[in-house]
């Protein structure tokens, strides 16, 4: 199953670092979500995306993950020529990511 | 004793923010404040280099529009507080008191913020660009401007003075908001846990409309009723709660979605939130519904703030240009992919005056570099993006992504966009450093 069909993103930018928090539409998926989301699996849908370091923290009060990727917007906003120099639309790349924990994951209702 | 409280609102979340929609929420009655964050990264390094041409110029350039849309608010005794100076506050200010006269607004006390500028500091101490991996020395010729992210303290010390529109330069998106909270909360900047508290209330509303639907919509998933007309966002701050909303009537939500991805834009370690305000830990904080587009938050708390500001620092980077070509139908990607190679070649005897050159194919790779592989798409668009030490290199970009007109076969649509390349890095200032003044001018 898609992160997507479960979880939501959104991308932050500051300088050459981009951050990208993922929050469970059902908080009955936050277990899962903190299991199978690793940096490990973040990083090999990146790949060359980020030069540098990618960190994970948590957010348990909203129950959220937090990415920080360092080296990931080609020199940061202003000095970029990437087409999307923010990284808006890295929320889109992580929300692909596979998560094989589908008897799980209670689906979405509706 | 009357009970402490603020109602304060969300204005503008960058330098060309429309007013109109955070005109309705000033003229709702419900706020007592309207906060304007005007500035992104590079806006500033911007600003600085207009004021370079033209000593009258480097601020937003909005002012006139604001001060007609705002007279309202102003007469009925609102209070503004914005980062409207960008690089050049005291022409702001000009702007701010011929807005005033110009709608009949009197009895105004304007309080103007000094001395974000550090220019000089950067160079003289040599400071570090960790992001460049060189000191300010090192690459002095190309420095532009450096300005220092200032916190809520002189917007606290001008409200104790009475100033009702309030401005600087290159203040911190949440001290705008930081200030007049705790102003009116009557709570101590170094109370660290209150700081934490207003920090988290500051960062739900300095996005603008990003926090209320903005960047938020992702059918079938995310799906919100009406999102041409989105609310600004306010928050009603007393002892006993923090509650985040918006007018009544507009599209977009204040609901769990919006306000979780908005607390934690823009944020790295969630539980050290760095601002000139407080080191703010929301790691802990909750969101609850209360009602319609009406959540209650709470659970942020604080540290001592950094005993350093971040200091942005504009760096020339020379010319920036972009050109781009459409190719459509079988064989599309190949035939792009041949005038990128076509022009590497073409280009070859301008390689010492290109700092950096990209070649994109939207449609394929532009966003991911290929991390996200795709069938075969049914058109393409070429996109060659270069940094350039001078123009005239800029301009050889330019002149052979136009010169693709001439092939591969059916390339359309050709546009080039050239510009100065005006790049901003961060890099730290003992906070003691930055000598900030302050100026109350009655209008």
């Amino acid at each position: 199953m898609k992160l997507r069909e479960f979880a939501y993103s959104r991308s932050g930018d500051k300088g050459d670092i981009v951050n990208l928090c993922v929050f469970v539409y059902d908080d009955d998926n936050w277990d899962v979500l903190r299991r199978e989301l690793t940096v490990e699996k973040v990083r090999d849908k990146f790949g060359s995306l980020v030069k540098g370091e990618i960190t994970r923290y948590e957010l348990p009060g909203t129950k959220g993950l937090n990415f920080v990727m360092t080296e990931a917007l080609g020199g940061g906003v202003s000095m970029s020529l990437r087409t999307d120099p923010h990284g808006k639309s890295y929320q889109s790349l992580i929300l692909e990511i596979d998560i094989d924990a589908d008897t799980e994951i209670k689906p979405r209702p509706g | 004793m009357t009970r402490k409280s603020i109602s304060i609102g969300s204005g503008s979340a960058y330098s060309t923010d429309r007013l109109d929609w955070a005109q309705e929420l000033a003229d709702s009655g419900l706020v007592d404040y309207m906060g304007f964050d005007c500035l992104a990264e590079r806006t500033m390094a911007l600003a600085q280099v207009r004021r370079l041409d033209d000593e009258t110029a480097g601020h937003d350039q909005r002012i006139p529009e604001l001060m007609r849309r705002f007279a309202g608010f102003l007469r009925r005794g609102g209070k503004m507080v914005g980062n409207f100076g960008a690089a050049n506050p005291a022409a702001a200010a000009d702007d701010v008191l011929r807005g005033l006269k110009l709608n009949g607004v009197t009895g105004v006390r304007v309080g103007v913020i000094h001395g974000d500028d550090v220019l000089d500091h950067v160079l003289d101490q040599d400071l570090e660009l960790p992001e460049m991996g060189v000191t300010a020395q090192a690459i002095a010729a190309q420095v532009v401007s450096a300005n220092a992210y200032i916190g809520a303290d002189p917007i606290v010390e001008l409200l104790d003075e009475g100033a009702q529109f309030i401005l600087g330069g290159r203040i911190a998106d949440p001290s705008l908001y930081v200030g007049p909270i705790a102003y009116e909360m009557g709570w101590a900047l170094d109370d660290w846990e209150k700081m934490g508290t207003a920090t988290l209330v500051a960062h739900l509303l300095e996005c603008g409309t990003h926090a209320t639907g903005g960047n938020y919509v992702d059918p079938p998933y995310r799906v919100l009723d009406d999102i041409v007309h989105l609310g600004f966002p306010l928050a009603h701050v007393n002892e006993d709660e923090l509650i985040i909303t918006k007018l009544e009537g507009t599209g977009g939500a204040v609901d769990i979605g919006t306000m979780k991805t908005q607390l934690a834009y823009e944020i790295h370690d969630p539980a050290a939130y760095l601002t000139p305000d407080s080191t703010a830990d929301f790691s802990h904080v909750w969101v609850e519904e209360v009602g319609s587009d009406r959540v209650r938050v709470g659970g942020a708390s604080g540290r001592p703030r950094p005993d350093s500001l971040k200091v942005l620092v504009g760096v020339d980077q020379g010319w920036k240009v972009v050109t781009e070509i459409s190719y459509g139908g079988a064989g599309c990607v190949e035939r792009a992919q041949l005038a990128a190679e076509v022009v590497a070649k073409r280009l070859e005897p301008y390689q010492s005056g290109i700092d950096e050159i990209r070649y994109d194919l939207h449609g394929m790779s532009a966003l991911f570099d290929g991390q996200l592989p795709g069938g075969d798409p049914a058109e393409v668009r070429l996109r060659i993006a270069a940094r350039c030490d001078d123009r005239e290199t800029a301009d050889a970009v330019a002149f052979e992504g136009q010169f693709l007109w001439m092939g591969p076969a059916g390339g359309g649509g050709v546009t080039t966009q050239m510009a100065p390349a005006i790049g901003v890095t961060p890099a730290l200032l003992p906070r003691e450093d930055v000598k900030l003044i302050t100026e109350v001018i009655e209008a």
